[in-house]
């Protein structure tokens, strides 16, 4: 069964947080709570790189691991959702996950912080698809629409992909082929001292 | 542009000088990359700042500001002087190269180095790629424009290109990157003050073909100024328009400025924001005419101010031009919201009470349609006429069928034209101009020669030689009876040109005889009519260099420029910089637009980009004892200040600091949130970048200096 992944290739993200805005616009979230982020690296330098970072919806999710009440699952086809309603806002899963993926609506990480929130991959919750209970909680379901989740289709450069692993794989390495050769080789201006 | 954002695709190298498409057209990105990736193009970004642009380039050129045209000249010298140059290209479509050359002479790399800071070995680095990897797509914007010589400086880009012989072909061309779906639009119609629209000018002339376009009486349009030297005579311009209200400065004008309508136009894009709110307070009728209040209704404090809601894109409908030449259609999906009118109704509202509305709307019966037609029948000059709305919509509809990578439908109902029929689209039957001055093609299909604008022989007053302004013989678009240059279209009607005949049969007749109705001259490198014939380098009216300001000076002072007495000499300071140490610049931020009344008052933008701030380099920041949030003032030659956050980044350099423009509604610490019309404030308030953008207008358009101005950096 195909498994569905993020890949942000930092070669061709530009920081313009156009995959933010659309999440946030397309899903009704708060202001506060950043389903996605793009980060930038060695800023205002040469190596300036960018990467929008959200829910990784891992394979081996530590968010599903530590969560005391069982509120986050795994659909089959890989992507990690949270059910708000099973969750207690205990912050666990916010202190597992590497990514810093899920968001909480109130507070910080100690105090009555309101059940968590992060990026759905656009796949809505467990609730009925696209029913106002839905909507209302997680925001979208494209996935079941059968499209790509909003900042991936939005994202005008490409760099954010986002399917069937396989395929965003091959789709990744045809361009690593087409890339890297003359002046965009890694290491030209050292290699023929182009200083 | 000259070609498409689609034909960047095809560039095998590509330069970027004052422009940060990153985020000024994120978009466009797609295009770049994909000719970077694909093509292995190299990618110069030459700028002031390390842009998010300057991020993707293979090759980076920090630039001081204001010296573009020291580096151009001096890549040219430098690709003569190795004979790279497009010696056939040269030889039969460009004039005046001669004259050019002698002055290039003067910018060896070791010049360029000491006017711009570019290193003499990446001069010669830059000119050596450009010259093996062509054709090159040249871009810039605001950068390389704003400038008080930004006219000399725009020139030096296209003569490199003409050197180069990257014009009229896939993959080169000039391409400035145009605002949103229709500035480029807004440019063709001309609402300036020395053009009536598609460039037409202020002659008689121009008037009469107008009129007649109109079907209105030219006397009873000519009756409406004082006088017809006035009606022919340019007008304030956006730049100074508040000169015309402060009294301050020497105005050449029938009368002062006494009432403005702001439609559509964010008040702090204008250079020094001070004097904008100071005339802004002082006139005795100010009709803002907007979807959102903006700033003017904040800072003004007088009585007479109506604010206007206008509808947006989605509660219209029209034809827009987008900055690749293409005309697209804009739907209406929803009715005005609210109170709210559209553009359309509110001019009729205003037509009709003023009391021409049978003359104005004459001919216009369906909106906006009807509108379309009437720029069909007149706009001749740029090749407006084959675009009609019927075909318009049909692109719309049919985007599938367009060619990602050459823009033409491929079959289906649209099949052969390019993607928006890019002007100029000579007929109804014309699929447009993809590529502008590309002779490789027929004109019908899509072909054009360089216009003859200037006459067809002139003698040049530099060197006293005279030259042919005609295209060499044999070099002609496929089909065309006349087999190298010949002159613009005249007299197939009597008593017309081609840009003057209604019946369209001069254009006609030149299609059909494989021509261009504008003719096929060269292009020249020395402009006669301007005070710098070839582009030579000036330094920046405020200047950081006293050294050079005595070897590079500006011009003499301008006593009717756009009605303003404007300086040049007596305003060129070489002591100014020991008071004022530190280059001045402004730009965008992707998150926002101009002056940001609509994207701060969307909650997701102004969360991403909430505060005002300026870049710092860490050094600077250090000797100056300023500290990471710190607030810092920046303050003008002219005594303007502002607060700001400091955000220390390497971006700039220890010379220079850089302020986004898109803020407003604060000053010095006062905040304006509260007269804003109750519910309408924008989230997010800042002092606007623009109060201490400097004294300084180009010498032609009068466009305002703010990409290299001087200031003052304290820690609050």
């Amino acid at each position: 069964m195909a498994r569905m992944r993020f890949l942000c290739d930092t070669e061709r993200c530009i920081d313009c947080s156009g995959c933010v805005v659309a999440c946030k616009e397309g899903n009704h979230v708060p202001v506060g709570i950043n389903r996605r982020r793009v980060i930038t690296m060695k800023q205002g330098e040469p190596g300036e790189k960018s990467l929008s970072i959200a829910c990784m919806h891992c394979s081996d999710a530590p968010c599903i691991a530590v969560c005391p009440v069982d509120a986050i699952y795994q659909r089959d086809d890989g992507i990690v959702l949270v059910d708000k309603k099973t969750c207690i806002g205990c912050g666990y899963c916010f202190m597992a996950c590497p990514f810093g993926a899920p968001q909480f609506p109130k507070g910080n990480v100690f105090g009555a912080r309101g059940a968590m929130d992060k990026c759905t991959f656009c796949a809505g919750g467990p609730e009925e698809n696209f029913g106002k209970e839905e909507t209302q909680l997680y925001g979208q379901n494209r996935i079941a629409e059968g499209k790509v989740p909003l900042c991936a289709s939005m994202c005008a450069t490409k760099a954010l992909l986002a399917g069937d692993g396989s395929v965003v794989a091959d789709v990744y390495r045809d361009r690593v082929f087409k890339r890297g050769s003359g002046v965009n080789a890694w290491g030209w201006s050292k290699a023929y001292d182009k200083s | 542009m000259t070609n498409s954002l689609n034909d960047i695709r095809h560039a095998k190298s590509m330069i970027f000088i004052g422009s940060n498409a990153t985020e000024a057209h994120p978009v466009s990105m797609q295009h770049i990359l994909h000719a970077k990736e694909v093509n292995n193009a190299p990618l110069i970004v030459v700028d002031p700042r390390f842009t998010k642009l300057a991020a993707k380039a293979t090759e980076y050129v920090r630039i001081r500001p204001g010296t573009d045209c020291a580096f151009m000249m001096g890549l040219i010298n430098e690709i003569i002087a190795n004979g790279w140059e497009d010696k056939e290209f040269i030889r039969t479509r460009v004039a005046g190269y001669e004259e050019m050359v002698e002055v290039a002479k003067h910018y060896t790399p070791e010049v360029v180095e000491n006017i711009t800071g570019i290193p003499a070995k990446q001069t010669r680095r830059v000119a050596d790629i450009l010259a093996k990897s062509r054709p090159t797509s040249l871009t810039w914007c605001m950068g390389g424009t704003q400038h008080h010589i930004g006219s000399s400086i725009t020139r030096s880009f296209c003569i490199l290109q003409l050197v180069l012989g990257n014009m009229g072909k896939s993959g080169g061309g000039t391409n400035i990157f145009r605002g949103h779906d229709n500035v480029q639009g807004a440019t063709d119609m001309c609402v300036l003050a020395d053009n009536l629209p598609g460039y037409y000018g202020l002659a008689e002339g121009s008037w009469k073909h107008w009129c007649r376009v109109w079907d209105v009486d030219y006397d009873s349009i000519a009756s409406r100024f004082a006088s017809k030297e006035w009606m022919e005579s340019k007008g304030f311009s956006l730049a100074r328009w508040y000169e015309g209200v402060l009294g301050e400065e020497k105005i050449e004008s029938p009368s002062p400025i006494k009432a403005m309508i702001q439609w559509g136009c964010g008040s702090n894009s204008n250079s020094q924001y001070n004097r904008v709110v100071k005339a802004l307070n002082m006139l005795d009728l100010l009709v803002v005419i907007d979807p959102f209040p903006t700033i003017v209704a904040a800072v003004t404090k007088t009585d007479n101010i109506y604010l206007l809601p206008s509808a947006s894109q989605y509660e219209t409908s029209g034809s827009v031009t987008s900055t690749s030449r293409q005309i697209q259609w804009r739907f209406k999906v929803v009715d005005p919201v609210y109170d709210s009118k559209d553009d359309y109704e509110i001019m009729s509202l205003l037509v009709s009470k003023l009391g021409f509305a049978d003359e104005f709307y004459k001919n216009i019966k369906e909106v906006p349609e009807d509108i379309t037609r009437e720029i069909n029948k007149g706009t001749l000059t740029i090749g407006y006429n084959g675009q009609t709305p019927e075909r318009i919509k049909a692109h719309m509809e049919n985007w599938h069928t367009f060619d990602i990578d050459d823009l033409q439908a491929k079959g289906g109902p649209c099949d052969g034209d390019y993607y928006g029929m890019p002007w100029p689209c000579w007929t109804t039957e014309h699929p447009g101009t993809p590529i502008l001055y590309d002779i490789s093609k027929p004109v019908a299909k899509g072909g054009l020669p360089f216009r003859n604008r200037f006459g067809d022989v002139t003698t040049y007053v530099m060197t006293g030689r005279e030259e042919g302004q005609l295209a060499a013989k044999g070099v002609c678009n496929p089909g065309s009876e006349v087999q190298g240059g010949y002159s613009e279209f005249k007299e197939v009607v009597p008593g017309t040109n081609w840009k003057t005949d209604l019946s369209q049969e001069t254009i006609k007749n030149a299609i059909n005889r494989g021509m261009a109705p504008f003719g096929n001259a060269r292009a020249r490198c020395v402009v006669w009519n301007f005070p710098d014939q070839v582009p030579i380098h000036r330094e920046p009216l405020h200047s950081p260099r006293p050294d050079l300001v005595e070897k590079y000076p500006t011009y003499e002072d301008k006593a009717n420029h756009f009605r303003v007495e404007t300086r040049y000499k007596s305003e060129q300071n070489p002591d100014l910089v020991k008071q004022y140490p530190y280059v001045l610049t402004t730009g965008r931020q992707v998150e926002h637009m101009g002056g940001g009344a609509e994207t701060r008052s969307s909650k997701y933008l102004s969360e991403l980009q909430p505060e005002m701030y300026v870049e710092i380099n860490p050094r600077l920041a250090n000797d100056l004892g300023i500290r990471k949030g710190d607030m810092v003032i920046v303050e003008s030659p002219e005594g303007a200040k502002i607060t700001v956050k400091a955000f220390i980044t390497p971006r700039v350099d220890e010379k220079t600091i850089f302020l986004p423009f898109h803020f407003a509604g604060t000053l010095m610490g006062e905040s304006y949130l509260k007269d804003y019309p109750e519910g309408h404030a924008p989230y997010v308030l800042g002092d606007p970048g623009n109060t201490v953008t400097n004294y300084g207008y180009d010498i032609i358009t009068q466009i305002q200096a703010t990409k290299d101005g001087l200031c003052k950096v304290t820690r609050a």
